[in-house]
């Protein structure tokens, strides 16, 4: 049937978390991809035989005669076919601009949280299209961000307390932070300023501890 | 910091002096293009004036903070300072974000509507220069160039469109929630001119923002 794999794909998309990327479905979008060849090539037979048949109706009205009834059938089998064609291939590309905009506005949204550096699980669920999808937004964002010399991926929630507890999950060794430098070893629990403990935070490398 | 309160400070002449000084100051005026920002579905008119002071208020606070470490004043008093300049800075990052994120979420739809692309500033318009490019080519590298000429084009469905049919736009007719400091009388809501609503001072109503949208963008309602 026309169109169901366009519409598996969305479903896919809308069954999936929220936020979340599952792998790049590459299978299925290029299933639809032939799909819309498909089309093309019934499409474009059809079409000249509209053409045809509208020029020898053209002719016709010059002698006032009417196309002969077998005609007239045929060009209206002809028209509803292009249609069909012609509108199986639209809800099919809006399906496949669906999935690719859906998923490159969540690829956006990773660019807020993760900065420059993908994760490996995630990376391998990206098509290499998006890959470069992400670097080059990132950069886009980035070359915002130094134009304006202001860096806007810390603070995402509203601070409390200049300062929080956290944990260090991973040795990370001596670094110089805005007010201090520190030794951040593994299972370290210290106090640091929560700009300075944000990029840790959002790379995995520290988890803030609430009592 | 009372710079920006010269020209507003004649509207609030029959508030009591302090609370007009209060609702005038950049921190206060900054949080409410923020709020606004937040809540409206469409870009608003970037505030560039209070973002530009802002930015130097900010400076000051940290050269301030700064200055009392290093004489060693009380530490109670420089966290106090400190966490000022973070929720100021807080407030700015997060203002300028919003305004990113809703240019990345609505960019093809301010790049063809001139009102809207004239309210950013000039690195956001860069900004949003390049996002286009960066997303162009990409749905040009998945899905355009492997369709058929007519259907290659990211705004229309396909060339026998006439408008731009494929551009997401932000819903204008969803409620928003405002409240007016001041009386502004029977507002019409829509163009019927059927339903009016009193908008009194300091109450909280729940619009549509198509409705509200000119209240908004004058800055004599705010959003919440």
């Amino acid at each position: 049937m026309y169109g169901k794999k366009g519409s598996e794909l969305v479903k896919e998309l809308a069954s999936s978390e929220p936020g979340q990327l599952s792998a790049f479905n590459n299978d299925l979008f290029s299933q639809v991809i032939e799909e819309c060849t498909g089309h093309l090539l019934h499409l474009g037979p059809l079409i000249r035989k509209i053409e045809e048949l509208k020029k020898v109706e053209e002719r016709r009205k010059i002698n006032k005669q009417e196309l002969e009834e077998s005609d007239k059938m045929a060009l209206k089998a002809n028209n509803s076919g292009a249609l069909i064609h012609h509108l199986s291939l639209l809800r099919n590309k809006r399906c496949l601009m669906a999935y690719v905009y859906n998923r490159a506005e969540i690829i956006q949204s990773l660019g807020w949280t993760l900065e420059r550096v993908l994760p490996e699980e995630i990376e391998e669920k990206l098509s290499s299209s998006e890959k470069e999808y992400f670097k080059n937004h990132g950069a886009t964002l980035q070359s915002y961000m130094s134009e304006l010399d202001i860096d806007l991926a810390v603070d995402m929630v509203p601070p409390k307390d200049p300062y929080i507890k956290v944990r260090v999950l991973d040795d990370i060794g001596n670094v110089v932070l805005s007010d201090q430098s520190a030794n951040l070893a593994r299972h370290a629990i210290l106090f640091l300023r929560r700009t300075d403990a944000e990029q840790y935070i959002s790379q995995g490398l520290m988890e803030e501890l609430t009592s | 910091m009372e710079s920006g309160a010269g020209e507003r400070s004649s509207q609030y002449s029959e508030m009591d002096d302090y609370e007009s000084l209060i609702s005038t100051t950049d921190a206060e005026l900054l949080k409410r293009a923020w709020q606004n920002e937040k809540a409206a579905p469409q870009i608003l008119r970037f505030e560039a004036a209070l973002v530009q002071r802002s930015r130097e208020q900010i400076q000051l606070m940290e050269e301030t903070v700064e200055e009392y470490t290093r004489n060693g004043s009380d530490p109670l008093t420089v966290s106090l300072y400190q966490m000022d300049l973070d929720r100021t800075l807080f407030l700015l990052r997060s203002y300028l974000r919003t305004r990113l994120q809703k240019i990345e979420k609505y960019m093809f739809h301010i790049q063809k509507t001139t009102e809207l692309w004239n309210r950013l500033s000039r690195p956001e318009q860069k900004f949003m220069g390049r996002c286009i490019e960066d997303m162009e080519q990409h749905l040009d590298q998945s899905v355009l160039s492997k369709l058929p000429s007519s259907y290659k084009s990211h705004l229309k469905q396909s060339s026998s469109s006439e408008e731009d049919d494929m551009v997401p736009e932000p819903q204008l007719d969803t409620y928003v929630i405002c409240r007016s400091n001041r009386f502004l009388g029977a507002f019409q809501l829509d163009d019927s001119g059927e339903e009016t609503v009193n908008i009194e001072a300091d109450d909280l109503y729940a619009l549509p923002y198509k409705s509200i949208k000119p209240l908004v963008e004058t800055g004599q309602i705010d959003l919440v």
